[in-house]
């Protein structure tokens, strides 16, 4: 496989395109490995190399209560976000693809739904920020909850929307005619073909909504903490041991997690 | 049947308002609420003067131009990159290598920000090395600063960049490379005649999406950054945090938002661009 690579790597235009992908791959992911590999150091500040090798850092992430705390409040946002995120989405792809509105509207819908795509993630943050205060509904859960299901909107829309018009609209029509009505046809023909975008789509946005930092960061005021939101603030206090340890266990389980849905996005 | 005809429209219009709600109530209201702080009270224009006095139009152009010079950067190495990718790799290899360069799209950028800390710091893996290696005598300073940030925002927004090219790539016939250098065309010429006229859709299309968010990234400038590197997120969030001044930062968000727009109506009017854009 090796010599087969090499081939590859030196065939046509040189070593050269090969080569910046090498190197690329070596960017992505030489971080990546440095923290994993100082991440394991018995001291709290890791030196390079390190001492020896242990996880009573991990184990100190897991006990930590405020990040734990964090990690549960991420999870139930994320959990809200691709439940949430999927069912809207569905609506937002039926309405785009199905819908018998005019055709003004749907593209309407579509670009309504697309605003967090164009708009700079600091300008929607800031702006709901200023929203909230002046609607007097100030921090918390609420804002950014919805926060969250605005921005994970557009990803859940478009995905499903692709599968959506993959669908042959033949089969409700069939069922119609043999007398279901739509709530049949909803749930025994569009679901169960929608299936794996559905899934993806929860996954994605889960994803998505774990990993938000902007909005969140505006939004929660000093009560509600998440993961991002926990690290960045120790990030700026300083580098540690702990630091590499939770930063290890979030990229574990964004990567599994995105990993899945992009399983699940690729049509069988 | 009229009825029925009015129920299903009844129907279909509350199947979209579910959606379009959320999105109005917190994508658009707020906007409109911004305006109207970036122009009151009282109707002025005194926060968009503000906005665009020397200071801050100086962090304006700044944060536009790092955007665009990331921006470029991140082609010159998704070119060879997505080539390589689309023409070059085994078949079997090739949708786990693309998984690969854009897997870092999903992953926590806080944390991938972060992860830069660790190579560069003065005690860091990149020092070290050549310290011990006697490539440098001293460490150098490589954290909080320009180079920092820089390295920081070509790698966060580097897979957007690979991902959106690669479709443009993925699409150029390989014949007409192997008919070019069939008549001996050399790798330059390749490049500017074959491969960049029928990519280059593909790469605006990734620029217009990548240069906006770097102009406007929090993160990256607050963690690799260094005092000197203010950015236009960082003005926005300073007066969202201090509580003063909301409509300074609104007319800034406004401006920022009106370059942001007008540029992508600009490369929408490219019908092949718009097709680009279009999966996003």
């Amino acid at each position: 496989m090796v010599g087969r690579v090499r081939l590859a790597l030196t065939r046509g235009a040189g070593r050269f395109p090969g080569t910046v992908v090498a190197l690329t791959l070596l960017f992505l992911y030489l971080p990546i490995l440095a923290v994993g590999y100082l991440s394991l150091s018995p001291n709290a500040q890791p030196t390079v190399p390190i001492d020896g090798v242990s996880l009573r850092w991990y184990g100190a992430v897991l006990t930590d209560s405020r990040f734990v705390r964090a990690a549960l409040t991420s999870f139930g946002l994320a959990v809200v976000s691709a439940v949430g995120g999927t069912a809207l989405g569905l609506a937002g792809a039926h309405t785009i693809v199905r819908s018998q509105l005019p055709s003004r509207v749907r593209g309407a819908v579509a670009l309504v739904i697309g605003l967090p795509l164009f708009v700079p993630t600091i300008v929607v943050a800031f702006g709901i920020g200023v929203a909230t205060g002046v609607a007097d509904i100030g921090f918390g859960y609420l804002p950014v909850i919805f926060g969250h299901l605005f921005w994970v909107l557009p990803f859940t829309t478009f995905l499903l929307t692709a599968r959506y018009t993959e669908l042959d609209d033949q089969l409700p029509e069939a069922a119609q005619d043999l007398g279901a009505d739509r709530r049949t046809i909803f749930l025994t023909i569009t679901v169960p073909l929608l299936r794996p975008a559905l899934l993806a789509s929860a996954l994605f946005a889960f994803a998505l909504s774990f990993n938000e930092f902007l909005i969140t960061f505006f939004l929660a005021g000093s009560g509600i903490t998440t993961v991002p939101l926990e690290i960045f603030g120790k990030v700026r206090i300083g580098a540690t041991s702990f630091l590499n340890a939770a930063s290890v266990l979030v990229l574990l389980l964004s990567a599994l997690i995105a990993g899945g849905a992009s399983v699940l996005q690729r049509p069988a | 049947m009229g009825t029925a005809d009015e129920q299903s429209t009844l129907r279909e219009g509350v199947i979209a308002g579910v959606p379009v709600s959320v999105a109005i109530a917190v994508g658009v209201l707020p906007l409109i609420v911004l305006f109207v702080e970036s122009i009151g009270p009282g109707l002025g224009t005194a926060a968009y003067q503000e906005a665009v006095s020397p200071l801050y139009r100086g962090t304006l152009l700044y944060s536009l131009g790092v955007g665009v010079v990331v921006t470029g950067v991140c082609l010159a190495i998704a070119y060879p990159v997505t080539y390589w990718v689309a023409h070059r790799c085994p078949r079997r290899y090739r949708l786990a290598l693309l998984v690969t360069l854009t897997l870092p799209l999903w992953l926590n950028y806080v944390v991938l920000n972060y992860s830069w800390v660790w190579i560069l710091a003065r005690g860091g893996l990149l020092n070290t090395v050549a310290t011990s290696l006697g490539l440098i005598a001293e460490p150098l300073d490589l954290l909080y600063n320009d180079i920092s940030m820089f390295i920081g925002f070509v790698y966060i927004y580097l897979p957007y960049v690979v991902l959106t090219l690669y479709v443009s790539m993925e699409r150029l016939d390989y014949r007409l490379i192997e008919a070019a250098r069939d008549l001996g065309a050399t790798n330059r010429r390749l490049f500017l005649d074959v491969i960049l006229p029928s990519t280059l859709p593909g790469a605006i299309a990734a620029a217009l999406i990548v240069y906006a968010r770097i102009a406007g990234a929090f993160a990256t400038p607050a963690i690799l950054g260094g005092p000197g590197n203010v950015m236009i997120a960082s003005l926005i969030t300073e007066a969202f945090r201090q509580y003063v001044d909301y409509g300074f930062a609104a007319a800034l968000s406004f401006v920022f938002l009106a370059v942001v727009v007008v540029a992508l109506l600009g490369g929408a009017t490219i019908p092949q661009v718009r097709e680009e854009l279009r999966q996003w």
